[in-house]
């Protein structure tokens, strides 16, 4: 667990007795909430969750980051922007990978796409993307995202 | 015959993936066994964050006000707002889709869009652990250039989103103002059971059910639309 998730347990256990203290009714109310709501999401969340099991299988970040990082700078740009849209992968291991792509003679370009449109675009969450938010606002936020990511990464090409 | 529509309907990614699953796993069983395994670990990333997030949002939704939140975050608050916003998705844990609950209760209370696409994507982009790995990985002056590019491109295209999505793209936004009934508008499947339920209360547009604008809710015909809805898509709290 990291510091930051930690940092959110305490401060839900704190914020819970506090709550508990003030009025115990209300209390029960939200907690009552919490579990609603936890159940209105936990059948999406547990399908996104085998769907990116499946395309990691199915694609392994390894061999795409091989294929990629033996294109040229612009094919690979856009293919590892678009490579980094369809999956989620933890730091971990993402950032071993941008490490290879940053490293392989195509230049930065192509890590910075993936290393962006990985944590911001997300194609396999879309669907809990649109149940939240509607797809208007979906597809808006994911298309945008993935145009500067292209922008930054290009940004990034001249001046590092 | 309706209702086993309305299942597919309601979970049609779900099915989806399951049959994804099957038919790879007959063909290979070892691609399908390695699906599930790398699945395993995020379900363990997920179950440390996720239930913690469902009960932080219940509690900031019962004790912190309407006006409070605005003050911060919403459209009054302007350059402030737009600070909170990154400040507020920076420090967040877990990965994006925990921010979906939360995002949804804070546009309830008053959020403008602009700000929420901000937390959404500074919570996915802008995580300080991830930025450490990142100027170790690829230097620092790397991970600055990168970090400083992200918050100007979140600010412009959280601008943009404000302009082309409004409210009502929403599917929170169908609420009757104040009574705390809404209506989520992608589960509904336009049976009209709720309208003919409580005619006053709901009626149709566009093959989708809308609420109607009204001073006083029949809590007994609304619980009965509630309980009526195939695929539960009136909320009300």
């Amino acid at each position: 667990m990291d510091i930051f998730t930690i940092a959110t347990w305490l401060m839900t256990g704190g914020l819970l007795a506090f709550s508990m203290f003030k009025d115990k009714e209300k209390t029960k109310e939200a907690l009552k909430k919490a579990l609603f709501m936890g159940k209105g999401m936990a059948l999406s969340i547990f399908s996104v969750i085998f769907a990116i099991g499946l395309i990691l299988a199915l694609l392994p970040p390894n061999q795409i980051a091989d294929l990629i990082s033996t294109q040229n700078v612009f094919v690979a740009t856009i293919a590892a922007a678009a490579f980094g849209t369809i999956t989620l992968i933890p730091a971990f291991i993402a950032f071993p990978l941008i490490g290879t792509l940053a490293n392989a003679g195509v230049g930065v370009m192509p890590a910075v796409a993936f290393l962006t449109t990985l944590t911001m675009v997300g194609v396999v969450t879309f669907p809990l993307e649109k149940k939240a938010f509607g797809t208007k606002f979906a597809i808006t936020r994911n298309a945008l995202s993935f145009i500067f990511a292209i922008i930054i990464a290009g940004i990034m090409g001249v001046i590092i | 015959m309706s209702k086993a529509i309305a299942f597919i309907k309601g979970n049609l990614f779900v099915i989806v993936i399951a049959v994804a699953y099957l038919g790879l796993s007959s063909i290979s069983p070892s691609i399908g066994g390695l699906g599930v395994k790398s699945s395993l670990y995020y379900i363990k990333e997920m179950l440390m964050i996720m239930p913690v997030i469902f009960v932080l949002t219940a509690l900031l939704d019962t004790w912190v006000s309407k006006e409070t939140i605005t003050k911060f975050l919403g459209k009054e608050a302007k350059a402030k707002g737009v600070m909170f916003s990154f400040l507020l998705g920076s420090i967040s844990a877990g990965p994006i889709y925990a921010a979906f609950p939360i995002c949804t209760m804070l546009h309830k209370k008053g959020v403008p869009i602009r700000n929420i696409v901000i937390i959404l994507s500074s919570w996915a982009v802008v995580k300080i652990p991830m930025l450490l790995n990142e100027a170790k990985f690829l230097g620092f002056k790397f991970m600055i250039a990168r970090w400083v590019l992200t918050v100007l491109a979140i600010t412009i295209f959280a601008t943009i989103t404000d302009k082309l999505v409004k409210n009502r793209d929403l599917p929170q936004f169908t609420s009757v103002k104040n009574s705390g009934v809404s209506i989520n508008r992608e589960s509904c499947m336009g049976c009209t059971i709720c309208t003919k339920t409580y005619p006053k209360m709901f009626s149709m547009e566009s093959k989708k059910a809308i609420l109607n604008q009204q001073d006083e809710v029949d809590m007994t015909l609304l619980k009965s639309a509630i309980k009526a809805c195939p695929v539960m898509a009136i909320e009300f709290r």
